[in-house]
């Protein structure tokens, strides 16, 4: 049945533009050529089969075997010849596995991977068997939405985000059109269609219905794109991108085609991936480096923690030295040298970097440096297969040096980073532990004291969790996780005991190979605690127990001491490396942990945080403004409109009534001018009267719609003469021989429109002046014709190419 | 059309010259119709529109008084005809009759070889002679025994007919009506113009005093003056749009003729003339639509049924047909367009 395998086209074409949410995913368009190829092979052997009419399951066994063949030919193991063999299942069953770890390997967009590919190809051509069977075989086409949802889900899944929204409006087109190319096969088979005058129309023939039918689609698909971004509960929309300026997540891993990766969910996919991948290699003379760390999550919300994109200079302009700046003038440093190699497995717009670094060489690509953050980041270079040397100076605290930094002021502009989302839990247990105490220092120890073992802290890398405000809370009652809830708890107890505090993300230390050389896996990846102490900067606080952390330099530190180990000698996890002989009485020995600076001085950090709320004002301002732009467009075009008028009807030459009597018609170039000019004053009184809500009939002479004006509106004096002269202009203008010539009418049109002004209500006035009915309807006028026409040229187009059409059933009397 | 039969220089006049002319005529029609100056001008207006003027109304309004009093006015040859049941066509149109002298047929003409024909109660006569004033109404020339007679110019005739009594009368056939340029309805005159006819008519018959304040030649000037007023497309296309409407409008049976077309445009001519305008507006047409549309057309019956007059039927027309090249500035012009392409 022709009608059939019509439709089976339609859903093979359905399919793919439902495949469009995968370009979000995939950074290449490889994955396209594919899947068009494999979605082909299977229509075709669907037209085949249902051409010999083959039942349903041999329908069904014939698109399976095409897709089988295509992906045989496509992933080929390379022992096949054409016909797939047991090795062919092996090597798909490890094209599988593949996929399985690439996804845990990659952030959004994905390279291309023959495993992904693989899995893009299959479960697309599934899709299309799927959506084929369900369309032309079982008519129910409503149905086939289903798998095409499923595969538009992959994004959302991956994307926590929010997905753009034109790969969207494609799958839904597709989805749509599968649908109308049922009903209109539906509806053909009732019979002819006819219209109301009795005259047989064609199938293929446009019916006002469908037209209908396409507007609602349409709306529909608009509405579906637009209300979520109304709707402030759902996130991701482009008012929340707009308002947030990006809070929440940052540039993440990938090569900034617009991937955006949580970085606790980047955190958790490196440790939990299932093989160990090295990611770079250090080289450094400092004998116990602490950790790498290259992003700053600063912002607590419900969300949990998220961060601000990085905002800096370029390198160029040299790297701020800690030891000149007000903020962190009273730690103690030395200076040390590190080289930073990166393989091709770490690829991210962030650099992993010691802290205080005050020289960075080599570095391809540009970069820059966001002083608050401590953060190296670049919007278009990548991290992957880089190599380059830092010198930095690392900071030494000791806990007596700390119990002097003096509070921070209630109007600090740091205090911005105490904001917590409110919690009664972590609210009451941070005042249980901070009782008695009196300085900061000791307010954050207590808290970090408190995620011991003792106190039933357990580390644990399989909890999941998606980083929520809730689950940090939670985490302080079911004490299970790993460095992620450590980080950010004790970042958010922190916080909420009134000191400043943010999580910093990066790797710990590593696997010393000697010769200072550290290897660093995707093992090592680690997040910590940053608090602030005026005089010091960011002091890190490594609340994670030790235990879980490979590399962990938790122990190394007299500041912050490992809770779960009294005696400050290296941990069984860490690796020889890490046995560091604790110089705890030394204020300058211990291995100085990075500590961010905050900008020069604290004058100096007032910018950022003050900032994201000003950007904040500056859209919605921006928003408003192009608003209140938009709204005035129509009163602006009006102005325009009246003004060229008014420009033409200016007199120009002396006053010349033309001369009595029966004269021949001349056309001179003065009169031809007068006509228009005539023409255009009218043309303006009409859009006055429109303006003025005064009603304008087409079927009245100038005349009459002058007096009409001056009854109606009660013109007396000035006005009305202008209304009665701009009647005689217009209609000599059109009727007689000679038009009025020089006749004053532009300052008629002045003074009829100030009456007309004059006589209406005040609304009416604003609107007139506000919102010209006048543009608005002209404006729908020009849209209506437009899209009438349009209309006509498809409808004419569509004419043309059912002439080729030999299902027509009707002769064209046209 | 007519020649004129005696040939004296005949230029059209100027502007001032042609409302002075005019002024005179309608001045002293007035004198004894008073109150009715429109339904004068529109009775002038198709004297230079050289047309045929319809009087329809009730008895005692004043019908064969205006077609007098117009007659009067004119210093020209003027026939009266009462049109009875049992006048016959040669009446009308006149006889060959046979000279004993000459001993040849003389043709004697009839009525209608004047400049102004009044024929009172037109619907009277039978029709058969009533179609003795097709001809000549028409063609301005009178057909007996195969000689061809032209008549006069300029040439008018002016009917009244009653149209609420119905016995014993003859309805004028479709070609007779179409021959008509207009036909206009005299009215109750207001008070006050009844109490001027009391005093004015009270001792003596005014119309006995009306002296002639034009003449044939005057007339035919007017004529030739009014042939020149221009009509410009605009308004011949609305012209032509009006009749086609006529004949389109569903509740019509039958439309008005592409003669009323021109003897529309023709009249319009006149009355932009009596105004001293040298260009027709549409307003013209607007005002003359009922007077020269109307009783040509015929309604449906489904209209009759209705008691929808004709007149309303034009002047509902009128109110509805937009002007060329009118803006209008609330139609989109979407349905129309779209649902002709579909119609297709």
């Amino acid at each position: 049945m022709t009608g059939r395998r019509r439709l089976g086209l339609v859903a093979a074409g359905s399919t793919l533009l439902a495949a469009a949410p995968l370009t979000v995913i995939f950074e290449s368009w490889t994955w396209i050529a594919q899947c068009v190829l494999a979605v082909a092979l299977i229509e075709g052997a669907a037209v085949a089969t249902r051409t010999f009419r083959f039942p349903t399951w041999a329908q069904a066994a014939g698109m399976t075997l095409a897709l089988l063949l295509a992906l045989t030919w496509m992933f080929s193991s390379g022992k096949e010849i054409i016909v797939p063999t047991p090795d062919t299942f092996a090597h798909f069953a490890d094209l599988l596995r593949q996929a399985g770890e690439d996804t845990r390997a990659f952030g959004v967009p994905v390279p291309d991977r023959d495993g992904l590919l693989f899995v893009a190809v299959l479960g697309v051509g599934a899709v299309s068997i799927v959506v084929d069977l369900l369309t032309a075989v079982f008519r129910r086409p409503a149905l086939a939405g289903l798998p095409m949802l499923a595969i538009y889900s992959i994004p959302v899944a991956v994307y926590t985000d929010s997905v753009p929204a034109i790969p969207f409006v494609i799958g839904a087109a597709g989805f749509m059109w599968l649908l109308v190319a049922d009903n209109v096969d539906r509806v053909r088979r009732f019979g002819r269609r006819f219209t109301g005058d009795g005259r047989d129309v064609d199938v293929w023939e446009p019916s006002p219905l469908a037209a209908a039918g396409r507007r609602i689609g349409v709306a529909g698909m608009l509405v579906a794109v637009v209300l979520p971004l109304a709707v402030p509960n759902v996130e991701g929309g482009l008012l929340t991108q707009l308002t947030q300026s990006g809070a929440g997540t940052g540039p993440g891993s990938g090569n900034g085609t617009g991937g955006r990766i949580n970085l606790f969910a980047s955190l958790s996919g490196q440790l939990n991936h299932t093989t160990t991948i090295p990611l770079l290699k250090v080289t450094t003379d400092e004998p116990e480096p602490f950790y790498l760390r290259f992003a700053i999550a600063d912002v607590l919300n419900d969300n949990g923690f998220g961060n601000e994109s990085p905002r800096g200079s370029g390198l160029g302009l040299g790297l701020p030295d800690p030891r000149r700046q007000a903020a962190t003038q009273l730690s103690s440093y030395t200076e040390h040298h590190a080289r930073v190699e990166i393989t091709k497995d770490l690829q991210q717009n962030m650099a992993p970097l010691y802290s205080y670094a005050i020289g960075i060489n080599n570095l391809n690509g540009s970069w820059a440096y966001d002083q608050n953050q401590q953060v190296l980041y670049s919007s278009r270079t990548t991290t992957r297969d880089q190599a380059y040397d830092i010198t930095y100076l690392r900071a030494r605290y000791s806990p007596e040096e700390l119990r002097q930094a003096p509070r921070l002021a209630a109007n600090d502009a740091l205090m911005a980073y105490t904001a917590t989302p409110g919690d009664a839990t972590v609210e009451t247990e941070v005042a249980r532990l901070t009782k008695g105490k009196t300085t900061d220092y000791d307010k954050v120890r207590s808290i970090y004291n408190w995620f011991s073992k003792e106190n039933g802290f357990k580390y644990s890398l399989a909890t999941q969790t998606t980083g929520k405000a809730s689950e940090i809370a939670d985490f302080l009652t079911n004490k299970t996780g790993y460095c992620q809830q450590y980080a950010a708890a004790m970042a958010w107890m922190v916080r909420a005991a009134g000191i400043p505090a943010r999580v910093a993300f990066g790797f710990t230390r590593g696997t010393p190979a000697g010769g200072g050389v550290f290897t660093i896996t995707n093992r090592n990846a680690h997040a910590w605690t940053e608090v602030y102490f005026q005089g010091f900067g960011w002091v890190p606080f490594d609340a994670t127990p030790s235990a879980g952390v490979t590399g962990s330099a938790r122990s190394g530190s007299n500041w912050a001491p490992d809770v779960d180990r009294p005696t400050p000698t290296a941990s069984t996890s860490t690796g020889p490396g890490a046995a560091v002989p604790d110089s705890s009485g030394d204020p300058g020995a211990a291995n100085g942990p990075n500590k961010s600076g905050v900008g020069e001085d604290p004058a100096g950090t007032t910018g950022p945080a003050p900032e994201t709320t000003d950007w904040t004002g500056l859209w919605i301002a921006a928003g408003i403004a192009l608003l209140l732009a938009l709204l005035l467009v129509p009163a602006l075009r009006r102005v325009l409109v009246r003004r060229r008028r008014h420009a033409a009807t200016a007199p120009v030459a002396p006053v010349v009534l033309a001369a009595e009597g029966i004269t021949d018609l001349t056309v001179t170039a003065e009169t031809g001018r007068a006509r228009e000019d005539a023409h255009a004053a009218w043309d303006e009184l009409i859009d006055s009267m429109v303006d003025f809500q005064v009603p304008v009939d087409p079927t009245e002479t100038p005349r009459v719609t002058a007096q009409r004006l001056v009854r109606d509106l009660s013109l007396t004096g000035e006005p009305a003469e202008a209304a009665t002269l701009l009647g005689t202009a217009e209609e000599r203008a059109r009727y007689a021989r000679q038009p009025l010539q020089g006749a004053e009418l532009t300052s008629a049109l002045r003074r009829i429109r100030s009456g007309m002004s004059g006589s209406a209500s005040r609304r009416t006035r604003l609107r007139a002046t506000l919102l010209p009915p006048s543009v608005l309807l002209n404006w729908r006028a020009g849209l209506s014709e437009w899209s009438t026409r349009t209309a006509e040229r498809l409808s004419g187009l569509r004419e043309s190419l059912t002439r080729f059409n030999p299902r027509r059933l009707l002769t064209r009397t046209r | 059309m007519t020649t004129p039969t005696w040939g004296e220089p005949a230029g059209p006049l100027t502007s001032a010259e042609f409302r002075a002319a005019a002024q005179a005529i309608m001045a002293n029609i007035e004198q004894v119709i008073e109150g009715k100056s429109a339904t004068v001008r529109l009775a002038l207006a198709v004297l230079i529109a050289e047309g045929h003027l319809l009087i329809e109304d009730v008895p005692g309004v004043g019908k064969t008084k205006l077609a007098k009093a117009l007659a009067r006015s004119i210093d020209c040859s003027v026939r009266r005809i009462q049109f009875t049941p049992d006048l016959l066509p040669s009446d009308v149109t006149g006889v060959s009759v046979y000279n004993q002298e000459t001993r040849d047929f003389e043709f004697k003409p009839g009525a209608v070889f004047a400049n102004l024909v009044v024929g009172d109660e037109i619907n009277r006569a039978s029709p058969k002679t009533q179609s003795a004033l097709l001809e000549c109404m028409e063609e301005r020339q009178v057909t007996v025994d195969g000689t061809t007679y032209e008549l006069q110019a300029p040439f008018m005739v002016v009917a009244t007919q009653n149209p609420i009594e119905m016995e014993g009368t003859y309805p004028l056939p479709e070609a007779q009506r179409d021959r008509f340029t207009a036909r206009i309805a005299m009215g109750y005159p207001d008070p006050r113009a009844e109490l001027a006819m009391l005093s004015g008519h009270g001792d003596h018959d005014p119309l006995n005093d009306l002296r002639a304040v034009a003449d044939a030649a005057l007339v035919r000037r007017l004529i030739e003056t009014a042939r020149a007023v221009h009509a410009a497309d605009a308004v011949q296309q609305y012209a032509i749009a009006l009749v086609t409407a006529t004949r389109e409008a569903p509740e019509i049976r039958l439309g008005a003729s592409p003669r009323s077309t021109l003897q529309l445009i023709r009249t319009a001519k006149a009355v932009a003339a009596l105004e001293g305008r040298d260009y027709v507006l549409p307003d013209d047409l607007q005002a003359l639509a009922v007077p020269v549309l109307a009783h040509r057309i015929i309604p449906t019956a489904d209209a009759q049924l209705n008691r929808r007059t004709t007149d309303a039927i034009v002047s509902e027309i009128v109110h509805r047909l937009p002007l060329p090249h009118a803006r209008n500035p609330y139609d989109t012009r979407d349905g129309r367009a779209s649902y002709e392409s579909r119609g297709r």
